[in-house]
């Protein structure tokens, strides 16, 4: 029996699989059956073994790989700049709403408030900071978690490393490195952290630098209020957030007018940079303006800053009354 | 996360990437910035991968993307000088260039390689020299398992019809 060339062709595909190793299951018997009476497939069947033979050679020859190298050096030097640039993110669940937290290999960079659970891509600050985000929350996990015992209470310092690259300007990254070292559960106003980072009249341009503050809670901007104590504003509309954060560390906030402010009265008080704490009835203490004062809404907050009673006034015997 | 980090995910295929690069592109320039690509797309996606996912076909699946797209681009490049042909492989040493002299067969071979359109090209190197199974091979190339065959087997047909039967020892006379 000739084969037809129909069936020749037919066979090709099986025939080539057969002689390269890549035969499918039923394509050997099929081949070896067709070879049996065609002596052209048959050369042809042989052809192709050859044929993978060479092939066989070129995968087993050894590759100098001088250029290699040099591709991964140059591959390790690029993803090295690369995890330099990049920061991974996550947007996590809290009570004070969702809130994103990215980290570079510096530091926490950023905190962000966000207006709905959607993902990273959702991140005002990311999306214009044009740089490598990769979504990934194994590597700011932890800090999620020691943000919840913080907002529940449990915690009264954050102590992250911090990385200020969404800072817009040196003079906004010495605000918020003034604002970090606000103690637990004080308040100041923003003339107060003007003067601390020696610019007296720059209180304005302060208060624009929170406003921006890429790292809150962390960067306890929540503890600069207005020269009139009252709250003033807070990551753009959430003053009620500031309120909240406040009243946590223990910060009397009340309302005049509708206006949440601090009360005054019923605070401790530091003036300038004296290491005691007083009543605000204190001396001259009362009449000094808020640019000068540190406040304290308890003792213990005032005595874990490392400050001690007034010893002419000493109200760790005769506390504000409530 | 119990995954391997990065770095052994590129010691352990950095080299056989850039070797399946080489083997598809032209210049070793080529296969460098490719194998980079690679690598830098493979890193930012990591964390994604689902933890069972296979490592190596999934770089050999970015890699292939990449030369494609790579291809589409030099063809556009290419279509505005318009008629500059006889693009010859750089001899930079680094492919298997020498050792082939002593065996004229694996020098066809190989010639007929690097003129097979992309996706064969891509299909019968990964397959041939980097023995993929045609599962993997058919995620890089986007297609079915029968769909990856057909350039192989195209591929073999090409490199049959290409060379004269007289430089094809039978499967006896050279064993």
């Amino acid at each position: 029996m000739s084969p037809s060339v129909t069936s020749c062709r037919a066979i090709q595909p099986d025939l080539v699989a057969t002689a390269t190793g890549d035969a499918v299951p039923g394509a050997e018997a099929r081949v070896q059956e067709h070879v049996a009476a065609c002596r052209e497939c048959r050369d042809e069947l042989d052809r192709y073994r050859s044929i993978d033979r060479i092939v066989g050679e070129i995968r087993r020859a050894p590759v100098v790989s001088d250029r290699a190298d040099i591709a991964r050096g140059d591959l390790e030097w690029r993803l090295a700049e690369l995890k330099r640039r990049a920061v991974t993110a996550r947007v996590w669940n809290s009570p004070l709403g969702p809130i994103l937290i990215a980290r570079s290999d510096q530091g926490v960079a950023l905190v962000e408030y966000m207006d709905s659970a959607r993902g990273i891509e959702a991140s005002r600050v990311l999306r214009r900071a044009g740089i490598e985000v990769l979504e990934d929350g194994t590597e700011t996990e932890a800090f999620y978690q020691q943000l919840l015992e913080y907002l529940s209470g449990e915690r009264t310092r954050l102590a992250w490393p911090l990385d200020y690259r969404f800072a817009g300007s040196d003079f906004q990254r010495e605000v918020l490195q003034a604002t970090a070292a606000l103690p637990y559960g004080a308040v100041v106003s923003y003339a107060r952290l003007a003067r601390e980072i020696g610019k007296p009249t720059a209180t304005r341009a302060v208060a624009q630098a929170l406003r921006r503050n890429p790292l809150p809670i962390v960067v306890p901007c929540h503890r600069v209020i207005g020269g009139t104590g009252a709250l003033t504003g807070y990551a753009g509309d959430k003053l009620s957030l500031k309120e909240r954060l406040l009243s946590l560390e223990g910060v009397p906030v009340v309302r005049a007018r509708r206006d949440p402010r601090i009360s005054r009265d019923s605070m401790y008080v530091v003036a300038d940079h004296d290491r005691e704490y007083c009543v605000p009835t204190c001396g001259s203490l009362s009449t000094l303006p808020l640019w000068r004062l540190t406040l304290f809404g308890s003792r213990d907050r005032a005595e874990s800053a490392g400050l001690a009673p007034c010893t002419s006034c000493r109200p760790d015997l005769h506390p504000i009354s409530a | 996360m119990g995954r391997e980090p990065f770095e052994a995910v590129m010691t352990a295929h950095h080299a056989e990437i850039y070797r399946y690069l080489r083997r598809l592109t032209f210049r070793s320039a080529e296969a460098e910035d490719l194998s980079q690509e690679t690598f830098l797309r493979a890193f930012r996606a990591y964390r994604a991968l689902p933890p069972d996912a296979n490592v190596r076909a999934w770089l050999f699946a970015i890699a292939t993307n990449l030369f494609r797209n790579s291809l589409r681009a030099a063809k556009r490049r290419r279509a505005a000088y318009d008629g500059v042909r006889g693009r010859g492989r750089e001899d930079d040493g680094d492919g298997p260039d020498g050792v082939a002299q002593f065996n004229e067969a694996r020098v066809a071979v190989e010639a007929v390689i690097d003129v097979l359109p992309a996706k064969q090209r891509a299909a019968f190197v990964m397959r041939k020299v980097h023995e993929l199974p045609y599962d993997e091979i058919a995620k890089s190339l986007h297609c079915s398992v029968d769909a990856a065959r057909a350039p192989v087997f195209q591929a073999f047909r090409k490199i049959r019809h290409s060379l004269e039967d007289a430089q094809l020892p039978s499967a006896e006379g050279s064993a």
